[in-house]
């Protein structure tokens, strides 16, 4: 009986998709006809013309972007900025990144990896209240319990492995931006790379929720930070390399990739 | 008025199955495509360029480099450029496209795919893909419309940025400063792939 079904219904589709294409075909052929004058420009290039119709629906996606070029009042310091950072990178981050992967097995980098992720679940926790949704929130909670205990301190995530609890990253930037608070003009922060007036602000609460901002010594705090950054770009080597590649103007790109990254976090 | 609305109601009716076909369609030829893809990167034994070139040849079918340079540029640039003009950056982007893409495989080799369901977004479909590394997870979105005679990409999204849409910046900025020769120069230079100076662009 059920096979049969399917083929009950193709009959009428069948009909009216011929009936339909013949409709259409009466349709496409005026839609055609109007748009040849604008388009005389582009005939060279593309002389099919369906295509050339469906290529000007694709430019619509974008166009809306570059038409209002992005505010950017500090964009001469927000160059020297991404020299600098990219330096800092490839003269000091990076080579102690490569000595110490050489030395400490990859197993044991994710574990720490894990370890400074777990610490950060006040900030994620916070922000998904915020943002309310107590589901992911929740899920957050649940995910530092687990790990915290049976995954060792957080060096291993058993949450995500056998209870299938994946972590809900949220800062208190995407907050703001949750509620509608526009990104601002784009700062590229020293050390810590691109970021917009919205985001640096969201620093600040998420500095606050971070305990390692509670260590007591100062340069305790600095070392910790430090080897958190060296573990996590000791996973990443190369990574940067590649994306400068595809750059043609660096910091035109970064600045670009950083936005388009963020709303879609904010989004999401 | 009647005719018309039976006519949009025909169109209806039709056009939504239609549609689960196409999207069903443009799932299986992407798989397929990265499926073949990984088998070559798995394969440890092959010459790398000889592997490289396998992987474009696979891919370029489903990769319209036409349509993605001339949407990098756009209608405010593109018509004004001449015939050669336009061939010759089509060529250097397709280039750069291509050595872009082989270069980012070979960080994520052991990588797994996960596939989403396709999504009809307007006339093009999207389809989602996971790339599980090893403490993290890359969306990637690839971006299909249909040239006329087949599915094929006119973009691709990683982690939400899409590579034309940042591409169509940097060539804004190039282009309102200086000439198409300065960005065919640019596209030159850096087409092989070289390291950009990060100060060099400072203006």
């Amino acid at each position: 009986m059920r096979s049969q079904t399917p083929r009950i219904s193709f009959k009428p589709t069948l009909v009216l998709a011929v009936s339909l294409a013949i409709l259409l075909s009466g349709c496409s052929a005026h839609q055609a006809k109007n748009q040849k004058p604008d388009d005389s420009t582009l005939q060279q290039a593309a002389p099919a013309a369906p295509e050339l119709e469906s290529e000007f629906e694709l430019e619509e996606e974008f166009a809306e972007a570059t038409e209002q070029p992005p505010l950017d009042p500090l964009s001469g310091y927000n160059r020297l900025m991404t020299h600098f950072n990219d330096k800092v990178y490839f003269w000091v981050l990076k080579p102690v990144a490569q000595g110490y992967r050489a030395v400490v097995p990859e197993g044991a980098r994710l574990a720490v990896g894990r370890f400074f992720n777990n610490l950060l679940m006040p900030v994620r926790f916070t922000n998904n209240l915020l943002q309310l949704k107590p589901k992911q929130a929740g899920t957050e909670l649940a995910r530092f319990a687990l790990n915290s205990t049976i995954g060792v301190l957080g060096f291993a995530d058993p949450a995500a492995k056998h209870f299938d609890l994946q972590p809900y990253p949220e800062d208190f930037g995407q907050t703001l931006g949750h509620y509608g608070v526009g990104s601002g003009f784009h700062i590229v922060l020293p050390l810590l790379g691109p970021s917009n007036l919205r985001d640096t602000i969201g620093l600040i609460p998420d500095h606050f929720l971070d305990p390692i901002t509670y260590v007591d010594d100062f340069e305790t705090r600095l070392a910790l930070r430090s080897y958190k950054q060296v573990n996590y770009t000791s996973l990443h080597v190369g990574e940067y390399e590649s994306l400068k590649k595809d750059a043609v103007d660096l910091y035109t790109f970064l600045r670009d990739g950083y936005e388009q990254r963020r709303e879609k976090l904010i989004e999401e | 008025m009647r005719h018309l609305f039976f006519c949009i109601l025909l169109s209806l009716l039709c056009i939504a199955p239609a549609a689960a076909d196409d999207q069903t369609e443009v799932s299986k030829l992407l798989q397929e495509k990265i499926d073949a893809v990984v088998v070559l990167l798995q394969d440890k034994a092959i010459d790398k360029n000889d592997r490289n070139a396998q992987i474009i040849n696979i891919v370029s079918p489903i990769f319209n480099y036409q349509t993605m340079a001339k949407l990098s540029l756009g209608k405010k640039y593109w018509p004004e450029l001449s015939a050669e003009k336009q061939t010759e950056f089509s060529n250097l982007f397709a280039q750069r496209i291509q050595e872009s893409y082989l270069e980012k495989l070979d960080i994520y080799t052991d990588e797994k795919v996960v596939y989403g369901q396709p999504q009809a977004v307007g006339k093009q479909i999207h389809m989602p893909t996971t790339l599980v590394a090893k403490d993290s997870k890359i969306e990637i979105l690839y971006k299909f419309y249909h040239s006329g005679s087949n599915w094929e990409i006119y973009d691709v999204e990683i982690g939400g940025v899409s590579v034309i849409q940042t591409y169509r910046s940097q060539f804004d900025g190039v282009l309102s400063e200086g000439t198409i020769d300065d960005l065919l120069a640019k596209l030159k230079t850096q087409g092989a792939f070289q390291i950009p100076e990060s100060g060099e662009a400072g203006g």
